[in-house]
């Protein structure tokens, strides 16, 4: 947190400089980009951290510029009731950015392009009404004829309120990076599907995200208007939401000041050149796109990379471990059952009334032959697939068709049939994700303390002689091999306790040793926590080794059920396998 | 009452029918290279410039037919060898890419040309008289060209090797590759046609529309959206979509105001791209 400290202080002081240095005249020109910056701040929270992009971020700003004015207007620009407004004006905005992106967002687990034309019909929509409505907005001509807040100079002290809200919105965004709540942002660009297992609602992930940008896109917009003493429809228009996204792109959408920076650097650029260049605009496209095409993560980016080639590292930050609060997924009761579960993906039917009704606690494995649906049946318990017809329930709970996210709040957790971890982040990350997982709640993701939580499968987990993460600390989990992704994404998996484990080969490319390991910490978190641990397994070895109950599953039905030498034995089983006549 | 009647079925045809012809080129690039072009808008508004370039340099008007398909082929190709081809199977960035792409070719034909609008003569002047009313020549004919055209493009996509070469590339591109096909020139070829479809449509309706360096947004927006109702990336979604939209919007301009046509487009485009991103059309 000292680091934030000395960086906010050096801003401040640097911009705190200009009106000495550079006369009233570049405070007000720099006044105007930094407002630009703060909203492209908002545009670079929203891709860098959320990872969707809004191509019609201007509506926060033109708005919030608009009614800003209105209000200054109203109450002739007096101090506290404007400053009201203006919070009143960004936290509506920010509350109506949460529910479109929240239900836009509702049942999918991408950020794809439709998010962005979306808001880019939204501003088109918005700039029309703007200047479509003289009697309120003034139309194409603005809205003039209100006085600046406070009767702040725009040429003179204004300029140090838009200090305050740079310096105060780059700290909260620092701040933010170093929180759970900013864990969480990454892992969710890393992995959307494998956060929604961990039991995170991922729509309403990004839409926090998405109400933070509108709001300091707002606050940015409401500025605007004191400094500009008119708002047109510009202010709202597809051309600015452009800029702001240019902005945050060359300047850095993944740290907090790289599109502030952006922001300020071609904006004061383009007011030396573009009279003096008549191609200037032509090179800030072509610079665009070559960050598009080569440096996706802008100057922040190269500058953060130069600094570690000379030996930078960031500070690694150790948290003093404290207690978990108790996850929701250990809590949950009642044994798992299918009913006449049928699920097709295109002309393909893939379960073709599948009934297994498995037992409270113990261990269950399930083998058959490629394509028998064994790993669609988790995906349908799970909510990553939608079921036809049929019911699944947990108890006397249905839990057909629950969204993914819901299944660790009823105490299933899966591992993926591909050991999917958060690439990107370290293994400490990772590991702190999985003690989040079900047990972190609104406050807690911004608090710094939820990042000793001490979880106790994870403890236990890690504890153990064989286990191979603890060490591994700061490295990348995507660069991790095979063996040790699969600790580490069962790591993911147990973190939450949950009490209906599933787990897709779990021990598919390890080595003899690592399979051993990884049997015997699957029979001790069951043996331990008395949980139903479902395993799909090849290995008729390990299916031993396990000494549990089998379950074959041929062509989207249950074939067989029993112990492994009854399934053995059983003329049908053996039809399947050997290839015998059907 | 017939006459009007008449006459506003006939704007309603028109209308979609050149709403077809500027989708046209979006979704050939979509459909088969799964390539959100952005910059589409702006290969229409390079082709409408091609009348202008014609009148320049002192050529007779139908030298600007050659001219756009050289310009905007050019331009294509270029785009494609040094932007596209990097980003197949990268929908988001393929996306950010193009948009970045026009804004740079419109900020280079600002530069050239000006801010200017220009204004296009019709090629084919004169009424025709259709029993009971008069309808421009030069929209009948561009009626009838599209209708046409489409009719021909779509025996050719069913029938044709190149069509089966690029179905089979839609829909397993490594398997086409492995099968023989040369999917990188075939690429190429398909986001060259499309941008050239995009001009051409420029050219066509260049008379009807106000040429500047901004009209590719209006384009591109209109073109999408009418994808976007249909369902993205076939034909006979296009077909649909462009009806839609088209009527839409003729409809409520007619009704009530050009704003509320525009505005229509906009909401609808927004209801399906939140509650059938798929369109009205999906194929099975």
């Amino acid at each position: 947190m000292a680091s934030i400290v000395v960086v906010s202080a050096a801003l401040a002081a640097a911009l705190l400089m200009v009106p000495v240095l550079g006369g009233d005249f570049l405070a007000w020109q720099i006044g105007l980009y930094l407002l630009y910056g703060v909203a492209a701040q908002g545009v670079g929270l929203a891709w860098g951290r959320g990872g969707f992009l809004p191509l019609g971020n201007a509506v926060f700003f033109g708005v919030a510029a608009y009614a800003a004015a209105m209000a200054l207007r109203a109450t002739g620009g007096a101090l506290v009731p404007n400053l009201a407004a203006m919070l009143v004006i960004a936290l509506i905005l920010a509350a109506i950015a949460w529910v479109l992106a929240a239900i836009l967002f509702h049942g999918r687990s991408d950020s794809g392009p439709f998010f962005s034309l979306t808001t880019l019909a939204l501003v088109l929509i918005v700039a029309q009404l703007a200047g479509t409505t003289p009697a309120i907005t003034g139309g194409f001509n603005g809205y003039s004829g209100f006085p600046p807040l406070a009767g702040l100079d725009p040429f003179g002290n204004l300029y140090y309120v838009i200090v305050v809200l740079v310096v105060v919105v780059s700290a909260a965004l620092m701040a933010l990076d170093r929180l759970p709540a900013g864990l969480v942002l990454r892992a969710l660009v890393a992995q959307e599907s494998r956060l929604q297992v961990l039991g995170f609602a991922t729509n309403r992930v990004k839409a926090w995200a998405f109400a933070g940008a509108a709001f300091i896109t707002a606050l940015a917009g409401a500025l605007y208007a004191s400094h500009q003493g008119i708002v047109t429809p510009q202010a709202t228009g597809f051309v600015f939401s452009a800029e702001l996204v240019i902005w945050a792109a060359v300047g850095g959408r993944l740290h907090p000041l790289g599109p502030l920076f952006g922001a300020v650097a071609i904006g004061l650029l383009s007011a030396e050149l573009r009279d003096t260049l008549p191609w200037w605009e032509v090179v800030v496209a072509l610079i665009f796109l070559v960050v598009v095409l080569m440096a996706p993560g802008g100057a922040a980016e190269l500058v953060a990379r130069g600094a570690r080639r000379l030996g930078w590292r960031r500070p690694i930050t150790q948290h003093s471990p404290g207690p978990a609060p108790p996850s929701r997924a250990e809590s949950v009761a009642g044994a798992l059952q299918l009913h006449d579960v049928r699920l097709g993906a295109g002309s393909v039917q893939i379960l073709r009334g599948l009934n297994v009704a498995c037992p409270q606690s113990g261990i269950l494995c399930v083998i058959g032959p490629n394509g028998a649906g064994k790993t669609t049946m988790l995906k349908a318990i799970t909510g990553a697939m939608r079921v036809q017809s049929g019911h699944i329930r947990l108890g006397d709970q249905d839990i057909t068709n629950a969204p993914p996210h819901a299944a660790l709040g009823n105490g299933i957790g899966r591992k993926f049939q591909i050991p999917t971890v958060f690439a990107g982040l370290s293994v400490t990350e990772n590991l702190q994700l999985a003690a989040l997982a079900g047990r972190a709640r609104g406050v807690d993701f911004l608090k710094p303390s939820a990042f000793g939580w001490q979880a106790e499968p994870l403890v236990r987990l890690l504890a153990h002689p064989g286990v191979p993460l603890a060490g591994l600390g700061t490295l990348d989990a995507g660069a991790l091999p095979q063996g040790h992704r699969q600790m580490l994404e069962l790591a993911l998996t147990v973190g939450a306790a949950p009490r209906i484990l599933l787990l897709d080969e779990p021990t598919a490319g390890m080595s003899p040793e690592e399979t051993v390991l990884m049997v015997a910490l699957i029979r001790a978190y069951q043996a331990r926590t008395g949980a139903f641990v479902l395993v799909i397994e090849h290995d008729m070895a390990l299916v031993a080794a396990l000494q549990a109950r089998v379950l074959v599953l041929h062509q989207g039905c249950a074939l067989a059920e029993g112990t492994l030498n009854a399934v053995r034995a059983d003329p049908a089983v053996a039809a399947v396998y050997a290839g015998g006549a059907k | 009452m017939t006459e009007t009647a008449l006459l506003v079925l006939l704007n309603l045809t028109w209308q979609i029918a050149a709403l077809a012809l500027l989708a046209l080129g979006l979704a050939i690039v979509f459909g088969l290279l799964r390539i959100l072009n952005m910059a589409h808008g702006e290969f229409v508004m390079l082709g409408a410039y091609a009348h202008v370039l014609t009148a320049q340099l002192g050529l007779p008007p139908l030298m600007a037919v050659p001219l756009c398909l050289a310009l905007v082929g050019l331009a294509a190709l270029l785009v494609e060898r040094l932007v596209v081809r990097h980003l197949y199977d990268r929908m988001f960035d393929s996306l950010l890419a193009t948009w970045a792409l026009s804004i740079l070719m419109r900020e280079a034909v600002e530069l050239v040309w000006g801010r200017a609008y220009r204004n296009v003569a019709l090629p084919v002047e004169g009424v025709t008289e259709l029993g009971l009313v008069g309808y421009p020549t030069y929209r009948l004919l561009v009626i009838a060209a599209i209708a046409g055209f489409f009719l021909v493009l779509w025996v050719w996509y069913r029938r044709s090797l190149t069509g089966v070469r690029l179905r089979a590339m839609v829909s397993n591109p490594a398997l086409a590759r492995a099968s023989g096909i040369n999917t990188a020139r075939l690429s190429a070829m398909a986001f060259v046609t499309g941008c050239l479809c995009a001009g051409m449509a420029g050219l066509i309706l260049a008379p009807v529309m106000a040429v500047e360096p901004n009209m590719g947004l209006d384009a591109l927006i209109r073109s999408f959206f009418a994808l976007v109702v249909g369902g993205l990336g076939t034909l006979e979604g296009l077909a649909i979509g462009v009806a839609v939209v088209g009527g839409l919007q003729a409809g409520l301009s007619a009704a009530l105001s050009q704003t509320a046509g525009y505005l229509g487009v906009l909401i609808l485009a927004i209801l399906f791209l939140w509650r059938r991103p798929d369109g009205i059309y999906r194929r099975r």
